[in-house]
């Protein structure tokens, strides 16, 4: 009875709804304006600060410009040819952004898989390893390459001091100077960094799959292998796109780590597009040249982030 | 008879299984947190003990001095850069990112999706893209070493994840009692502040505690913007410490440890709303 009443009064009430909400409408229209001006303060900094400089950077690419004097010479785009052709750092910046491009698409987002796998059924505990195994993505990159350059130290650091102590002396090596490979210590490093977020998507992508289709599995005789190749891994599909993109748009961005860890060095071999642009910047004064590579850098993101904008922006 | 005899074998494996996963977790976790246990000894540990044994040991006697020597040659001052520039970065932040997500979501806005697009092209820009502009624009407004300057850029920089996580969590909010409220004749203004952003409360702490990690870490835009050590943030300050006292490891890892402390309390209280925030980012 008393539900009966409410349902009565719920629909008196739509009906009072209809002619409201009409002159709701009309005050709206008159109301245009209103979420410009909601909009206004942050679309205003954002526009400023990260918009504007965008599309002037790449203006300034086309110009000679060593960035204080008043002249600017219009060069086209000389400044991308002479670093296509003339400017060797930039081919291994170009490189070394390749090779930690595909370590980042592989390992981190494996990793966290792995991690997000081995996590996601409750166990007593399993909250403490989960933020064991999230917490180095909290810290800056910069104190993450700091803790690691004094790992990496070839004296005092604990890499060659381990393999001292289980005799593999001839292993050992100054990591960080050695031009050969100092580029994959810092790698590591960063990976160390960039495995908690895939974990953390790739919890949360886990928590929408339905037990009952393991159990299903189950009872059909799926072994865990198979279940995770034929349930699993095929539900988490979205999951890993976004995963590989915001790796990949990541892995395009780092610089705090190399800049703390090798600064660019030994002999400018781990020298990554970004940090170049820097260099040439801001100790050479060649803006043109720097910030032609800020839009090469930009164009290679695009590539990963045009997906992901669309997969974001879309209609659900 | 059968099934009572299988039953204690079956258990007795199942706790030798479970046996093993632990035992196997608590390795990979010791491993993975071994960079972190070696800057705690690290820090403890007075400088003769790390010359001669390295941090691959425990320290002979604990060193306390090491944090205060820290804090006291540099530490403190970024310390509190850091502080200021985060306590006023993060709130201002939420309040325009939650306005500008509240009228892409509720206002029968016609250009919400575009804008929405335009304003996510920041989170993917490079940061180099914007450099060399905006050294300009900060030397023509006297902006270039203070924290002011920087804060205004932390805040621009943040509105794309802001707006994106605010709309993420302000679509869940039904549309039906954003209208009641309408009918009942509140302001748009008033239904953002009474209703709107009361409910979207978790979303608000989740970005809060992620804005604010984000903010204490960040280094690019420091490094290029502030140019006296008495300006520096705490990434930034350690970096130049460590080019200044390399050999001091000891008050090196004292001052590292400083600067993660506030993070790791953070992450300590408020470690739920790291994944929730994220969830809003993928939603």
């Amino acid at each position: 009875m008393a539900t009966l009443s409410k349902l009565a009064s719920l629909s008196r009430s739509d009906q009072k709804v209809l002619p409201a909400s009409r002159s709701v409408k009309a005050r709206d229209d008159r109301l245009r304006f209103l979420p410009w001006l909601f909009l206004a303060p942050a679309l205003v900094i954002y526009s400023v600060v990260v918009v504007y400089p965008m599309v002037y950077s790449g203006y300034l690419s086309l110009f000679r410009w060593d960035g204080i004097s008043p002249t600017k010479v219009f060069v086209g785009f000389e400044n991308y040819i002479t670093l296509f052709t003339k400017n060797d750092v930039f081919w291994i910046a170009l490189k070394n952004n390749a090779v930690w491009l595909v370590i980042a698409l592989f390992l981190p987002t494996s990793m966290g898989l792995g991690f997000a796998l081995l996590l996601n059924s409750r166990f007593r505990g399993s909250h403490i390893f989960r933020s064991v195994f999230y917490f180095p993505a909290v810290l800056s990159l910069a104190v993450v390459g700091l803790i690691w350059t004094w790992i990496y130290h070839p004296d005092l650091g604990l890499l060659n001091q381990m393999l001292r102590a289980v005799g593999l002396k001839a292993l050992t090596r100054n990591w960080l100077s050695d031009p050969q490979i100092a580029l994959y210590p810092v790698i590591i490093a960063a990976t160390w960094n960039a495995v908690g977020l895939p974990m953390l998507l790739y919890l949360a992508g886990l928590q929408t799959i339905p037990q009952e289709l393991h159990e299903a599995a189950k009872v059909e005789g799926a072994g865990p292998i198979q279940r995770f190749v034929y349930v699993t891994f095929p539900l988490l599909r979205e999951t890993t796109l976004i995963v590989l993109a915001i790796t990949a748009i990541n892995a395009l961005k780092a610089y705090d780590i190399v800049y703390a860890m090798t600064n660019g060095g030994p002999a400018n071999r781990t020298q990554l597009l970004s940090t170049w642009m820097y260099f040439l910047t801001y100790n050479y004064n060649q803006t043109g040249l720097g910030t032609a590579i800020a839009v090469i850098l930009f164009s290679l993101t695009m590539i990963f982030a045009v997906p992901y904008i669309r997969f974001m922006t879309r209609k659900t | 008879m059968n099934g009572a005899l299988a039953k204690p074998a079956n258990s007795l494996t199942k706790s030798i299984k479970v046996a093993v996963f632990y035992a196997a977790l608590a390795v990979a976790a010791l491993i993975w947190f071994t960079p972190v246990i070696t800057l705690i000894i690290t820090a403890l540990k007075d400088a003769g003990d790390f010359a001669i044994n390295g941090a691959f040991s425990l320290p002979k006697s604990i060193r306390w001095e090491n944090f205060s020597e820290a804090w006291e040659t540099g530490v403190k001052n970024y310390f509190w850069n850091s502080v200021i520039v985060t306590s006023v970065k993060v709130p201002v932040g939420i309040v325009l990112v939650s306005m500008a997500a509240f009228a892409l979501t509720h206002m029968h806005f016609k250009w919400a999706d575009r804008v929405f697009t335009y304003i996510l092209i920041g989170l993917i820009v490079p940061i180099q893209m914007t450099l060399v502009p905006l050294t300009l624009l900060m030397n023509a407004l006297n902006l270039i070493d203070t924290l002011p300057g920087l804060i205004i850029l932390y805040i621009g920089f943040g509105v794309p994840f802001g707006v994106m996580v605010m709309r993420g969590f302000f679509r869940t909010i039904p549309t039906a009692i954003i209208e009641a409220a309408r009918i009942d004749g509140c302001s748009w203004f008033r239904i953002f502040y009474r209703i709107a952003l009361p409910l979207a409360l978790p979303a608000v702490v989740s970005l809060c505690i992620l804005d604010g990690v984000a903010t204490w870490n960040e280094f690019i835009l420091a490094q290029i913007f502030l140019r006296s050590d008495e300006n520096r943030t705490l990434p930034l300050g350690l970096v130049q410490f460590y080019t200044q006292f390399s050999t001091q490891y000891n008050q090196l890892a004292a001052a590292v440890l400083i600067a993660v402390v506030p993070i790791v309390l953070v992450f300590l209280f408020f470690q739920r709303y790291f994944v929730a925030g994220m969830g809003g980012a993928v939603k």
